[in-house]
């Protein structure tokens, strides 16, 4: 791996993304082209980043530190905090500007983008894990339990990991 | 800060490049004590929250390979799915209604750029980037020619 390609790869990602997770489809489309990660270590990286404390968005890190130790963490931290800073610089430009209608159908088009890119890189991270009846129920119960808005994540991941440990 | 610009500011960060809670941090730095306060409100966020996420990675890759880890793992990825597809309906939910709001055709083309940049990257293997920024021009264009057509109606 190729750490300054790697940067480059997590900063445009993020670059293009409008939120914690909107990086995902990009870094896998470019890492797995390369060989450098796996659907699994994609798989294991957002359940630690769900679990983890902060913004959703360092599931990112945990990847960097899978596919490359502390130094591709770190590569991370910065690829994902310096596109965050373009905010001072669009913010004038944004307030002017976002009433206009291509400025909404931009912004539109994008995030409709970003879900329909978004479903089958889950779909695939799914299959990781294998298509049986336990995977099944689980990604049932989980959206169940998801739309419900009661219950936290943590709690969520946590009675999926203890049950399948059981069932074995 | 009151909690009309904090709403104001969201929205903004909603829309700007990365991580939204990375970009509040940034603008709530910038405001109580400007460049260093930046510096400040994002090493307050990052140090503790990027500490433990790289310490509980480590731990994992140490365990990864314990029994029972494994096992757990089988579970715990379906669940990180299933929660991906809610986030991800909560994410196209209102764009859709705004579509729809303006009309049936506005609601088809959403759905077009929603499925169509899917099947993009999916199956044709276009750059995600390139998808993107293509999904944003279209979007642009059609609601700039809607407006259009709106007010070339209102004026006779």
């Amino acid at each position: 791996m190729n750490p300054l390609v790697y940067f480059w790869l997590a900063f445009k990602a993020s670059l293009f993304s409008t939120s914690g997770t909107g990086n995902l489809p990009s870094m896998h489309d470019d890492l797995l082209a390369r060989g450098w990660a796996t659907d699994r270590q994609f798989a294991e990286s957002l359940a630690v980043g769900q679990v983890s404390p902060g913004p959703s968005g360092l599931w990112v890190i945990s990847l960097g530190y899978l596919i490359d130790g502390l130094r591709g963490a770190l590569l991370t931290l910065v690829a994902i905090t310096l596109p965050p800073l373009l905010i001072l610089a669009v913010e004038r430009l944004y307030r002017r500007v976002k009433h206009h209608p291509a400025v909404e159908g931009f912004v539109r088009g994008l995030g409709l983008a970003v879900v329909g890119i978004f479903i089958p890189v889950l779909f695939r991270i799914l299959a990781s894990a294998g298509w049986d009846i336990k995977t099944f129920v689980i990604t049932a119960a989980a959206i169940v339990a998801g739309a419900t808005r009661r219950v936290p994540v943590i709690v969520v991941l946590i009675v999926a990991g203890v049950v399948s440990a059981l069932l074995g | 800060m009151t909690a009309d610009e904090f709403t104001r500011e969201w929205a903004l960060c909603q829309v700007a490049p990365g991580i939204n809670l990375l970009g509040i941090t940034i603008l709530i730095g910038r405001r109580l004590a400007g460049g260093p306060g930046i510096v400040i409100a994002l090493a307050g966020l990052l140090l503790p929250s990027v500490t433990i996420t790289i310490l509980m990675t480590a731990f994992y890759a140490r365990v990864r390979h314990a029994p029972g880890v494994q096992a757990a793992l089988q579970g715990i990825i379906p669940a990180t799915v299933g929660l991906g597809l809610v986030t991800s309906w909560d994410m196209a939910l209102p764009l859709l209604q705004a579509s729809q709001r303006e009309g049936k055709a506005s609601l088809g083309l959403s759905l077009l750029i929603l499925a169509g940049a899917g099947l993009a990257v999916a199956w044709w293997h276009l750059p995600v980037v390139l998808v993107l920024c293509g999904a944003g021009v279209v979007g642009a264009l059609a609601q700039w020619m809607r407006q259009r057509a709106i007010q070339s109606d209102v004026r006779p």
